[in-house]
């Protein structure tokens, strides 16, 4: 943070006590372990028309995740007090890191799926406010919105999973879908329900093809890195699928999608560490690695890998945050993340130095650690599941990686001599020391002390593979195992000696930028303002002719569907009217000016000719029972002579030739016309319902006092639709005017 | 024979969308004004034709006679007969101001309002 050393004016309030608050939950969190039972369960009615309630229910695994929140969440803000010593907007990231802490404390120990879900995408929501904390930034901008737009999506796959989960269950409590698991496997909407919920917490975690968002996260700053995407959201996918693991382990598609995911994820995140520069970054690779790991562990359909899969979630998290803070101190100290620069840094930072060391070990494995443990369980899961032994050898690359950076992280940066000095470097406060130093200590005594933690990681492993016993050890066992971390290392120590031949190497492999899911999702982006912008063009095209063809075929589409869904059928035979030879003469007179209309070209033929259809409806008004109507028409048409006299000197007498599709347009006129046939002839068919018709004849007389009852509906009944119809009549005159004044205008131009 | 109206009235509504979907202005407005025409019989003949008395009571009946044709139908057309005739008034005056403005009669090429564009994906008022 560089750029907080601007604002040297010291009136920035610290907020040591803000840290109080994790800690208080931690210690509270840890007193309950010591005074109750698991599992602890609470539920609180919320919306019991929806059956949605506030369950919660804490047993081993959800504990273990309590405790990694708010123990890592207390040292995180002691971390972030330091960090952000000069950022005038800190209070705003603690309050953005105290929210996110509630929301994974709800969505680990959420018992109800639509609870659990909430708390889900609520981190998601605070993760892209807090990765976008220097807003300023292009990147931090870029990489926030990356993590939201993938998290969140994934998160709608998840509430889709846990709808058909829900229903197939028929109860919206976690423990009970688990619990119906192996019964549910014969329902065929359960891979469906399955690979909706993978997504989600493939998304979340990280996994291939969604985890190029993670290491574009490291925009954040350094404490937020630290405690999301190194020790808690990001292992909030793994819970899940933890969690549900007792109940689809045995199903092929879990078990393949699982461990083929995992595995692909861990070798491909491992291989691009090796492409990355920055200190934070390649941690952020090497993380998307262990998440994948983890995945795999958890898709072995072995009982020994749920003790696999907590060890190591729980080593992770106390070697890998610790290593954030170490980026971020000599981010912090030297203002650059970037391993070319940094050499040396021992003698200016040595306690810096001893906490990489330590969590560096940790990492790598080694002896003496928890790591190792963790490494010796994971190495035991594997021989048992009897694993095909490619992912086993890929494993083993994996792990070389980790090795190989843990070196980066611990050695390389610390010792050596730097080529180019970076001037005076001082080490960092206590505060940004503590936590680190707290954390990997954690770790060291996980080891030295297994017995204190041993109860947590049984209990959690128990609630992943319920009904198996478990035994935490970290005897030494000579054989096949010791080979394979002895192999490990070995190629670990290589790959850290030939770090930079690799890398400018993997550098060269310039396609993979651009073409890989990164980029992919980039183009993604980009598509959806192209198509809006198509899609725009093509519809709003600003052509009247166009415009009426589309809407034209959309409402005879519309009728086409209604009638397919319900069809009205034909009638038996057609009425015989008594005035047939008059109404013969109106029907030819109508076709006639129809026929006239289309095919003449001359304006005032074409104004006659529709004047014709006119004349031809009004003799029909006339011999069918409405002389108001006829008159109507009649005075209409002649006084349309008088407005068309007025107006066609304006036109060319002849309508231009002008290029038309006009077999396009004769097919939807024909089909137009064929729907009002098919509408009148289906009219036929049906009942009429004649109790408007009859209510207005009875009650004209006495209530209105007019024996015309079409005159009495239009000026009594409807007097007001009638006074609106003046009205938009006289409104066209008020504006024809204006307009008539222009074309008398001859001279004005415009 | 009411099969010749309902074929009369098919014609008319297919040749007002004919013509209302000409790119000549003029053609256009005549269109809307058939197929206005076409819509009208359709909505006359949906109250069904047979009864040829008009819907008007003798003096000293207190109700219509049984004979009498629908009034329902013939309220509704009667209306829009008024409300058509003044959309097209309204409609040929306007395009005779326009075809005068513009000098060719061509809707198509009426964009004063709506431009063609010029950047692939920005719209143009964002510029």
């Amino acid at each position: 943070m560089t750029a907080g050393h601007a604002h040297h004016d010291g009136g920035v309030p610290t907020w040591p006590w803000a840290a109080l608050l994790p800690l208080a939950a931690f210690l509270a969190l840890v007193w309950g372990l010591a005074r109750h039972d698991l599992p602890w369960h609470l539920t609180l009615p919320w919306v019991p028309s929806l059956g949605v309630e506030l369950a919660f229910r804490v047993d081993g695994l959800s504990a273990l995740m309590l405790l990694l929140v708010t123990g890592i969440g207390a040292l995180v803000f002691v971390y972030a007090d330091g960090y952000l010593e000069h950022e005038p907007r800190r209070g705003r990231l603690f309050l953005l890191l105290a929210l996110f802490m509630l929301a994974m404390v709800g969505a680990v120990s959420a018992d109800h799926l639509l609870v659990l879900f909430l708390f889900w995408e609520l981190t998601s929501l605070l993760s892209f406010l807090l990765v976008g904390f220097n807003h300023e930034d292009a990147r931090a901008r870029a990489g926030a919105r990356q993590a939201l737009f993938i998290t969140l999506g994934g998160g709608l796959a998840l509430l889709a999973g846990f709808l058909l989960l829900a229903q197939m269950a028929g109860s919206w409590s976690l423990r009970e879908v688990i619990a119906q698991g192996p019964a549910l496997a014969q329902d065929p909407r359960l891979p469906a329900a399955l690979v909706l919920v993978m997504i989600g917490a493939f998304t979340k975690s990280a996994q291939f093809p969604f985890h190029f968002w993670l290491p574009n996260a490291m925009a954040a700053p350094t404490p937020v890195s630290a405690y999301l995407h190194s020790a808690t959201l990001v292992k909030l996918g793994i819970y899940l699928l933890a969690r549900l693991d007792p109940a689809f382990n045995d199903l092929p598609l879990w078990e393949i999608g699982l461990i083929g995911t995992g595995a692909l994820t861990a070798v491909w995140a491992a291989a691009l560490a090796l492409r990355e520069r920055d200190l934070k970054r390649i941690l952020a690779r090497t993380t998307v690695a262990a998440l994948g790991t983890l995945t795999l562990l958890v898709g072995l359909p072995n009982p020994g890998a749920g003790l696999a899969v907590v060890a190591f979630l729980f080593a992770h998290a106390l070697y890998k945050a610790p290593l954030f803070m170490v980026a971020g101190n000599i981010d912090h100290a030297t203002g650059t993340r970037v391993i070319d620069h940094l050499m040396g840094l021992r003698r200016a930072m040595p306690w810096t130095a001893a906490v990489a060391i330590l969590a560096g070990l940790s990492m790598a494995g080694l002896p003496l650690s928890f790591g190792f443990v963790a490494k010796d369980v994971v190495s035991v899961a594997k021989a048992d599941a009897d694993l095909i032994n490619l992912v086993s050898y890929s494993l083993v690359a994996v792990n070389a990686v980790a090795v190989a950076v843990a070196g980066v992280a611990a050695i390389r940066v610390f010792w050596g001599t730097a080529e180019h000095p970076l001037g005076r470097i001082r080490e960092v406060s206590w505060k940004m020391l503590l936590p680190p130093l707290v954390i990997t200590l954690v770790g060291l005594e996980a080891e030295f002390l297994p017995d204190l933690n041993a109860p947590l990681l049984i209990a959690a492993a128990q609630a992943v593979s319920p009904g198996a016993v478990f035994e935490v050890s970290a005897s030494y066992q000579f054989g096949s195992l010791l080979t394979a971390t002895e192999i490990t290392l070995a190629l670990g120590l290589v790959l850290f000696l030939a770090w930079d031949r690799l890398h400018r190497a993997w550098r060269r492999l310039l396609w993979l930028d651009r073409h890989g899911p990164a980029a992919g999702f980039e183009h993604l982006l980009h598509a959806i303002p192209r198509l809006a912008a198509w899609l725009t063009r093509h519809l709003q095209h600003g052509r009247l002719a166009g415009y009426a063809r589309l809407t034209l075929v959309a409402l005879l589409a519309l009728g086409a569907a209604a009638w397919l869904l319900d069809a009205p059928g034909w009638p038996a035979a057609l009425a015989t009217p008594a005035q047939g030879a008059a109404w013969l003469v109106a029907s030819l007179l109508i076709l006639a000016g129809a026929g006239a209309a289309v095919l003449l070209r001359d304006r005032l033929a074409l104004l006659m000719a529709s004047g014709l259809v006119g004349y031809g409806s009004a003799v029909l008004f006339l011999f069918a029972g409405a002389p108001d109507l006829a008159f109507t028409q009649f005075a209409v048409e002649t006084v349309l002579v008088v407005v068309a006299a007025a107006v066609l000197p304006h036109f060319r007498r002849q309508s231009p030739e002008l290029s038309e599709p006009r077999l396009r347009n004769g097919l939807i006129a024909l089909a137009a016309g064929l729907g009002s046939l098919a509408l009148l002839l289906s009219l036929e068919a049906r009942p009429l319902d004649p109790a408007l018709s009859d209510w207005f004849a009875r009650t004209s007389l006495p209530e209105a006092h007019g024996r015309n009852v079409v005159n009495v509906i239009i000026v009594d009944f409807r007097a007001l639709d009638t006074l609106g119809e003046i009205a938009v009549v006289a409104f066209s005159l008020l504006a024809a005017l204006p307009l008539l004044a222009g074309l008398r205008n001859r001279g004005a131009g415009t | 024979m009411i099969l010749a109206l309902y074929l009369a009235i098919a014609a008319t509504v297919a040749a007002g969308v004919y013509l209302a979907l000409s790119r000549d202005l003029f053609r256009c407005v005549v269109g809307l004004a058939v197929l206005g025409g076409g819509v009208n019989l359709l909505l006359f003949a949906a109250g069904r034709l047979g009864p040829l008395a008009p819907p008007v009571m003798a003096a000293g009946e207190p109700a219509l006679a049984a004979g009498a044709a629908n009034p329902l139908p013939q309220a509704l057309v009667l209306t829009a007969i008024v409300i058509g005739f003044a959309l097209l008034a309204f409609s040929l005056v306007l395009a005779a101001r326009l075809v005068k403005a513009a000098v060719f009669e061509d809707s198509d090429r009426l964009r004063a309002t709506e431009p063609p564009p010029k950047d692939a994906v920005k719209p143009e008022v964002l510029d």
